[in-house]
């Protein structure tokens, strides 16, 4: 059986339901689209009353399999309109499992003048208590606060200052292993929509008792094995070890798709300087609390993070990701780590989504509000977002909405959510892929890019994408870290033996991607049924009249071939 | 002569004679038989296009081989 816990915010009232069925064990993104699909009224706002957060662990969380213990977070977007599906790394999850929750709903909304509050969950009690003195405090200090009162082991979530005034493109901050709430579930501003509800954080204790029962403990931890063996079975895996997703630096600038001057070119001169080479030679000669290699969440065989330390060797930002590498680096001409690492912090500490963020600064600079290539007016226009000018305030809303208040064509979007590290043009499979996600611009869902035999042509790419876009979202389905391809690959069975083993329940492969697939459609039809069109899965016009100058290549996808991508 | 650098690889930058014109499945064989390593999933780009296996790869090419690596 598996428990869902729901929290009304405006009352205080709490519900414990059980269920037994396979989309409560699969957990994930498989319960939490059907939970918003199923409970949340498609037209609502999304920062009213009707909308609800479902917090979800995954099949195998709080066991010792790698990289098991993902939290899926889902609610209506305000950034897209449409279903959202954000998850992160961490300790909540094992945290939840300890406590024998799959699910934490939360749903109502206080009027907005109620104080904001902490919601604390242990095992004998849930409650709501007074969480005023978080208020207007960026996210590294809520951490600092939230650990010396309820403990560094406890499961923390909770929102920045941009978040607090309900601004489109933030997030959820979640504790990592270190008790810093770092690891962000951080598109299409989940955060926003804790903030409507006034919960400033939300705590889960470390008393949870809670403990797997396994069906069959010897095959469990067998199975467990293999996936390690399995990991470092692949070749590949060691390079991620090492350099993390950084490696794409190099590859997309190789392959002209790395997004430069507001995803107007796809080669940055100087790229080499914010390489993973670079990151990694970096992080080694400045020594102290730096750490090529991380773990987000244990246990984790692949400990594809980083710590990146300042001159001082003190640590400055964890993690940095390849997609803040490009969308806050080479999208805004930046050829300067240290830079990148800066402004990462303020977003994570403002509470807002690197990706999200970056492009909104890349359309800033197209309007002439700074020169490309100006790393003092960069890390100046972050500290804008931190401060809550109104400047401040247009960046932490996202590329579109900045756009458009500054008057930009040139808008890196789909739905509303900036398009991620790979320039479309040059990539269209990944833009197929872009036009397809019911959460708006993703690349985690669907990712072509590594078998695109000619990626600046559409041949083929619905065909493809679709089939990537079942892959990606088979970890997602389960609670399981994505990169834990790099060790089952395209073989599902060791995870669903896994899961046989620990609960009983048989899960075939067909059946498991029948999973997948209805997820899609749920989230597909939610999309529909809150007034997403055709029309709106587009790129923005310039991309399909302006050629990209590296490749030669325009946005040619119709809508009607985007369209086969997302029917399921 | 044919230039392949293995990037964020021990590998480093490899040599290869090449008798005529071969396909780039053969010549990457022979890449990892003399590096004597397992490749995996790798990325070769020659002048900014993928290659595939079936590719032909001439004297004087320069290519750049990767790790098949994903963002997050």
């Amino acid at each position: 059986m598996f428990t869902m816990l729901r929290i009304n915010t405006a009352t205080g009232a709490t519900k414990t339901e059980t269920f037994s069925t396979k989309e409560y064990l699969l957990g994930g993104r498989t319960l939490s689209s059907r939970l918003v699909g199923r409970e949340v009224p498609a037209t609502c706002d999304p920062l009213g009353r009707h909308n609800k957060l479902f917090f979800c662990t995954g099949a195998l969380a709080g066991t010792a399999v790698s990289s098991s213990d993902r939290l899926s977070i889902g609610g209506k977007s305000p950034l897209t309109g449409g279903i959202k599906e954000s998850n992160a790394g961490g300790i909540v999850g094992v945290r939840m499992a300890r406590q024998g929750l799959r699910c934490i709903a939360l749903e109502d909304a206080p009027a907005s003048d109620a104080g904001w509050k902490i919601i604390v969950i242990g095992k004998d009690k849930t409650e709501l208590v007074d969480g005023e003195f978080l208020a207007g405090v960026g996210v590294y200090e809520k951490s600092e606060m939230l650990t010396g009162r309820f403990g560094k082991k406890a499961g923390c979530m909770t929102i920045g200052p941009t978040a607090e005034k309900l601004l489109l493109a933030t997030g959820i901050a979640c504790s990592d292993p270190h008790g810093v709430c770092s690891r962000y579930a951080g598109r299409g501003g989940l955060g926003a929509v804790m903030a409507s509800k006034k919960i400033i954080a939300m705590v889960i204790l470390d008393d949870g008792e809670v403990k797997p029962e396994f069906i069959d403990q010897d095959v469990f931890k067998a199975g467990a094995k293999n996936i390690v063996n399995l990991l470092k079975a692949n070749p590949v895996s060691t390079k991620f070890t090492k350099y993390g997703t950084a490696a794409m630096v190099d590859i997309c600038q190789a392959l002209k798709v790395l997004p430069t001057r507001n995803f107007r070119h796809g080669v940055m001169d100087g790229a080499e300087k914010i390489n993973a080479q670079t990151m990694y030679d970096t992080i080694k000669a400045r020594g102290g609390e730096g750490q090529t290699q991380h773990a987000c969440m244990n246990p984790c065989a692949i400990q594809c993070s980083n710590v990146y330390p300042d001159k001082d060797g003190k640590l400055l930002c964890s993690p940095i990701e390849y997609e803040t590498m490009a969308l806050m680096g080479s999208n805004l001409c930046l050829q300067d780590l240290d830079a990148i690492a800066v402004m990462n912090r303020i977003a994570n500490d403002a509470g807002v989504d690197t990706l999200d963020v970056g492009a909104a600064i890349g359309v800033a600079m197209e309007a002439g509000l700074a020169e490309f290539g100006d790393t003092a007016a960069a890390v100046r226009l972050m500290e804008e977002v931190r401060n809550l000018t109104p400047l401040g305030r247009i960046l932490a809303s996202g590329c579109k909405i900045a756009a458009k208040v500054l008057g930009v064509r040139h808008a890196p979007h789909v739905l509303g959510q900036a398009i991620p590290a790979y320039e479309p043009r040059g990539t269209k499979g990944m833009a197929m892929t872009y036009l397809s996600s019911p959460m708006g611009a993703d690349h985690t869902f669907g990712f072509t890019l590594r078998d695109e035999e000619v990626p600046t042509s559409k041949e083929g790419k619905v065909g493809l994408s679709k089939k990537f876009q079942v892959i990606g979202s088979r970890m997602d389905a389960m609670g399981m870290c994505n990169f834990v391809r790099y060790s089952v690959q395209n073989d599902m069975k060791p995870l669903l033996g896994l899961i046989q083993s620990l609960h009983g329940v048989e899960i075939g492969e067909v059946e498991f991607d029948d999973f997948v697939k209805e997820t899609l459609r749920i989230e597909h039809q939610f999309n529909l049924d809150a007034g997403i069109t055709a029309k709106d899965y587009r790129f923005c016009e310039t991309f399909y009249e302006e050629a990209q100058p590296e490749t030669g290549e325009k946005m040619d996808i119709t809508d009607e071939e985007s369209l086969l991508a997302r029917q399921w | 002569m044919v230039i392949i650098t293995f990037r964020l690889s021990e590998i480093g930058r490899i040599e290869i004679p090449l008798t005529g014109t071969e396909k780039w499945e053969t010549v990457v064989q022979r890449c990892a038989a003399h590096a004597g390593v397992a490749l995996g999933g790798i990325l070769a780009v020659r002048r900014g296009t993928l290659l595939r296996g079936a590719d032909l790869i001439e004297d004087g090419d320069e290519i750049d081989v990767f790790p098949a690596l994903s963002g997050g």
